[in-house]
């Protein structure tokens, strides 16, 4: 009887799920594309998948790593040079001669290598750095993205990584699309392909969080004594979490390459880091369904929503005080703020789209200190 | 040689006495709250930004460091209060979170009302002033800082020692828990952490920013973070460690900054290497290695967890 | 002849200056229920820290199936501040394994101050305790292609809460269940591991009389449904008494006294340091 209930339930989800992606995809051949719908649609997802990838860590592993933008920086760099066209190299690395890389990959594949060589980074860095405790962890990882991004902006790798100077001319979202001999786009998928990308990823987590490993990675959180005397391996389960988040970062890195059509090393700052912490803790952490809410919502505030608050308002002859550039900012972050002191449960809690659909099994599920 | 490490050194030593004023806020709220305060930085920033506005108000110079000194403080106070407060019986990454919070609205208010622009800090009197020693030409607030550092270090450890207070803030850094049971009231003690880290942090600035010249709402984060990483390397909750902890991160990071023009000087390599890029992340690096190698720090004290 | 389950051989135990254990030595033989009892902060949960790797002892030998699963001897600092017995005795060869390896080889424990895991349900943490024996891979298990398993973990993890009279609460947040049944649950998931071995620290604290009365039958029942040896601390005497075939009995550190039930409640050592002897 209450199996048949969680089919329920997460069949209800699954189709307001596939109602989500036959919307977007509507909407993406029926409104221009410059309909500033399409920036929040393709930016939030793009930032569901990294706040995914740092909720699996902070809110289902319990480690507090604040190493999320070195990931995504990699990821970005990765899928770039791998993926700017051969004849473009000789342009766009002009000050090293064309570079070093003189092929260009498919897009899906370079995403894949994108994951892979910040998850390999993440090993690396994992090895010394896991054994510390929470605060020491977080100072630790924030550490290893500065000096990545420092190692990105030397210019003896300028070769590689063309040094302080943008990478541009890879492809980008708007390179979905398909297009008919003429030039003109037939049908429109810049939209539609990232939410695949992010939901496929987003996917994985979630398969993941629900299987065996799963169940360890929350023992870990819950209690590291406990789960180590119940035979879980610390070092493996925490190493394990972490490339998997930076695996899906460096992808979300990539996301974020296409979306910007130009990166540059020095913008993965912490400041890019604690805007996706802000996310996930707004979601909720430890709620995927959360992250996901938060990250469209953090875009469309950011990006839209609130655009109003940077500009003079008149009502009728009225100018309404304090508008002007930045203001949308503050108020921002005073809602921010409102959210972490009186609403640290987040839109979600630890809910999931399920729970909502009437699984009532994680509804007692109170995180408490 | 001498000449040409000479200048680096100088900086070093004075950028790591600022880094020192600011380091004393980490590692004494850590000591006693466990929390990196992300927002002491951006205190620091704010600091910056104050001075410049009083100044530019047209009221008397002695005017606005005194009430820059007495408005960081107040900020500094209200942060606690309102931020880390109500969170006392949260997790502590919560907290941690909230911090974050505090630093990223901090950024945003400062952009506001500056537009984003740099902002020009004004001269002070004699710390402004050029002097020349040993051949090398620099502010008077070179001098000044490692000076002033060992002064008011020298003194914060005195009223931690020989005051009620301080006697109080050692007995809750030791153990929270039980010092509240013993009658120490709790708020006011983590109170006067800040108003003493925030009073450091407003020092730390105006000797900074003379320095550097310019403020905008970003110029905390690195110096925080690299503040912070001094305290760990000291031990963090240990006075002295962060202050040992602070000079070496600033004559490294000096040093770095010049080792391209010093190692070509010197003979060693014929080119330049671009080492500079990496006069930041040295510093992580160096907080690496230490938590590392001796995660408690030179000066920090074991602990162990009960099972 | 029965096997020697865990031999304890010359354990210390010394943090900083303070010694938590002295040269404790114990022997516990297969099938045998044997306890580990003495007044509180005697060093009864230490030697337990020590047995399962959360800490490494700072001088002696612990074996489990004769194979030795700790061993060290006073070094570096140590060294000089030392305050056991025969720090030379095993020197030479260093083991200390993690807490998961020890519980992979079959030991298993539960905790005094219980340690739940308090974001899952009451089956979720015992089907975690069957992790370290999972014949899946990352892979297979996050495309669920392990469903086979998954069913095994699960039926299995039902069963076991059968055994403890847990399964009507199966879905419930395993830290919102009463003291009681959460000492049951820790049980429930340390035979999920599949332990030869299993160490209860202070089963019936926070037990109502009748709950008690009802664990020594239990323990006596799980020891013969599971094929156990099992070594208990725990302060009801009356429980103690009854279950054990063997009881040690430690004060500070040092153990006291050894024997079975009945030699002990003569033993005016143990007496002593119960009711508080002259020599304190």
């Amino acid at each position: 009887m209450r199996t048949k209930k969680i089919n329920s339930s997460t069949l209800w989800s699954a189709l307001v799920i596939a109602l989500v992606y036959v919307g977007v995809f509507i909407a993406e051949q029926s409104l221009p594309s410059t309909s500033m719908l399409f920036t929040v649609l393709k930016k939030g997802a793009t930032y569901a998948l990294v706040a995914v990838s740092m909720n699996l860590l902070n809110g289902f592993t319990g480690l507090f790593s604040l190493g999320q933008a070195g990931f995504m920086l990699i990821g970005a760099y990765t899928y770039a040079i791998l993926t700017i066209p051969v004849a473009d190299r000789m342009n766009v690395y002009q000050y090293y001669a064309g570079g070093l890389v003189q092929f260009a990959m498919p897009v899906i594949p370079a995403l894949i290598v994108a994951g892979l060589v910040a998850a390999v980074f993440a090993f690396l860095i994992g090895l010394p750095v896991l054994r510390l405790k929470s605060d020491y962890l977080a100072i630790a990882t924030l550490g290893f993205a500065e000096i990545i991004r420092a190692i990105f902006q030397w210019n003896k790798l300028g070769a590689l990584t063309n040094g302080s100077n943008i990478l541009r001319e890879f492809p980008t979202f708007n390179d979905f699309n398909i297009v008919n001999a003429e030039g003109e786009v037939v049908v429109y998928l810049s939209t539609t392909i990232p939410f695949l990308i992010a939901g496929v990823c987003i996917a994985i987590i979630v398969l993941l969080i629900n299987s065996t490993y799963g169940r360890s990675l929350r023992a870990v959180k819950d209690d590291e004594v406990a789960a180590e005397a119940m035979g879980i391996n610390l070092a493996h389960h925490k190493q394990l979490s972490f490339c998997v988040s930076s695996f899906f970062a460096g992808i979300g890195g990539a996301m974020l390459a296409m979306y910007q059509s130009t990166i540059q090393a020095k913008a993965f700052t912490s400041a890019m880091t604690y805007e996706i912490l802000l996310i996930v803790v707004i979601g909720g952490i430890g709620s995927i369904t959360g992250s996901c809410l938060a990250s469209f919502l953090f875009v469309a505030c950011s990006e839209w929503w609130l655009r109003f608050l940077d500009q003079k308002q008149m009502i009728g002859d009225f100018e309404v005080p304090l508008l002007r550039n930045g203001f949308r900012l503050v108020v921002f972050s005073i809602i921010i703020m409102i959210v972490v002191l009186f609403f640290r449960q987040g839109i979600m809690g630890t809910k999931e789209l399920p729970d909502l659909f009437g699984r009532k099994k994680n509804l007692k599920r109170e995180v408490k200190a | 040689m001498f000449n040409t490490v000479f200048p680096y050194l100088l900086t070093g030593i004075s950028v790591g006495g600022q880094y020192a004023l600011i380091a004393i806020g980490y590692t004494m709220v850590y000591g006693i709250l466990r929390l990196i305060n992300f927002a002491h930085g951006d205190v620091f920033m704010v600091a910056g930004i104050v001075m410049v506005y009083l100044n530019a108000s047209g009221i008397p110079l002695w005017l606005s460091i005194v009430l820059t000194l007495l408005i960081t403080v107040a900020i500094g106070f209200s942060i606690e209060r309102i931020a880390y407060k109500p969170l006392r019986s949260a997790p502590r990454m919560s907290i941690m979170i909230s911090a974050i919070g505090v630093s990223y609205t901090l950024q945003n208010l400062v952009l506001y009302i500056t537009g984003g622009l740099n902002q020009f800090y004004p001269k002070i009197p004699f710390i402004s002033n050029s002097v020349t020693i040993f051949g090398a030409s620099t502010k008077m607030v070179t001098l000044v800082t490692p000076v002033l550092t060992v002064i008011l270090v020298v003194a914060l450890v005195m009223l931690i020692n020989h005051t009620k207070i301080g006697m109080a803030m050692r007995a809750v850094s030791k153990d929270f828990e039980t010092s509240q049971l013993m009658g120490i009231k709790i708020n006011s003690v983590i109170s006067t952490t800040f108003i003493i880290g925030s009073f450091l942090a407003a020092v730390g600035s105006m000797l900074y920013f003379t320095n550097y010249n310019t403020v905008i709402q970003t110029s905390g984060a690195m110096p925080g973070l690299k503040a912070f990483v001094a305290a760990v390397f000291g031990g963090i909750g240990s006075i002295p460690g962060a202050v040992v902890g602070a000079f070496v991160i600033g004559i490294c990071e000096n040093i770095i900054k010049g080792l391209d023009i010093i190692l070509f000087k010197a003979g060693i390599t014929t080119q330049n290497l671009g080492l500079a890029t990496f006069s930041d992340a040295f510093t992580f690096a160096l907080l690496i290695v230490i938590l590392i190698v001796k995660p408690t720090g030179l000066f920090g004290e074991k602990t162990t967890d009960k099972v | 002849m029965s096997q020697n389950v865990l031999k304890v051989e010359n354990l210390t135990m010394q943090f900083g200056g303070v010694v938590a254990v002295y040269d404790l030595c114990m022997e516990i033989n297969e099938g045998e229920i044997v306890a580990l009892i003495g007044p509180n902060g005697a060093g009864k949960t230490t030697a337990f820290n020590c047995i399962t790797s959360v800490y490494e002892p700072t001088n002696g030998r612990i074996s489990f199936m004769g194979k030795p699963i700790a061993q060290n001897s006073p070094h570096k600092k140590m060294h000089f501040t030392y305050a056991g017995t025969m720090p030379d005795a095993f020197r030479g060869k260093h083991v200390h394994l993690t807490p998961d390896k020890v519980t992979k080889l079959g030991i298993a424990r539960t905790f005094q101050n219980i340690r739940l895991f308090g974001s899952m349900t009451v089956l979720e943490n015992v089907m975690t305790a069957m992790h370290l024996r999972r014949k899946s891979n990352m892979f297979t298990a996050t495309l669920h292609l392990n469903l086979a398993e998954e069913h095994y973990m699960k039926n299995k993890a039902l069963k076991l809460l059968e055994t403890v009279g847990l399964l009507d609460v199966q879905d419930e947040i395993a830290t919102s269940l009463p003291y009681g049944k959460q000492r049951l649950l820790e049980i429930a998931r340390a035979l999920a591991t599949d332990p030869k071995l299993l160490l209860l620290d202070e089963p019936a604290a926070g037990m109502n009389p009748q709950e008690t009365d009802e664990l020594s039958a239990f323990i006596k029942r799980i020891k013969d449904q599971f094929n156990l040896t099992i070594l208990v601390i725990e302060h009801h005497m009356n429980l103690v008494m009854e279950i054990s075939d063997r009881i040690y009995v430690v004060d500070f550190g040092k153990l006291i006294a050894e024997g079975t039930p009945a030699e002990i409640q003569e033993n005016p050592a143990v007496i002593a340091a119960y009711l508080g002897g002259e020599d304190e």
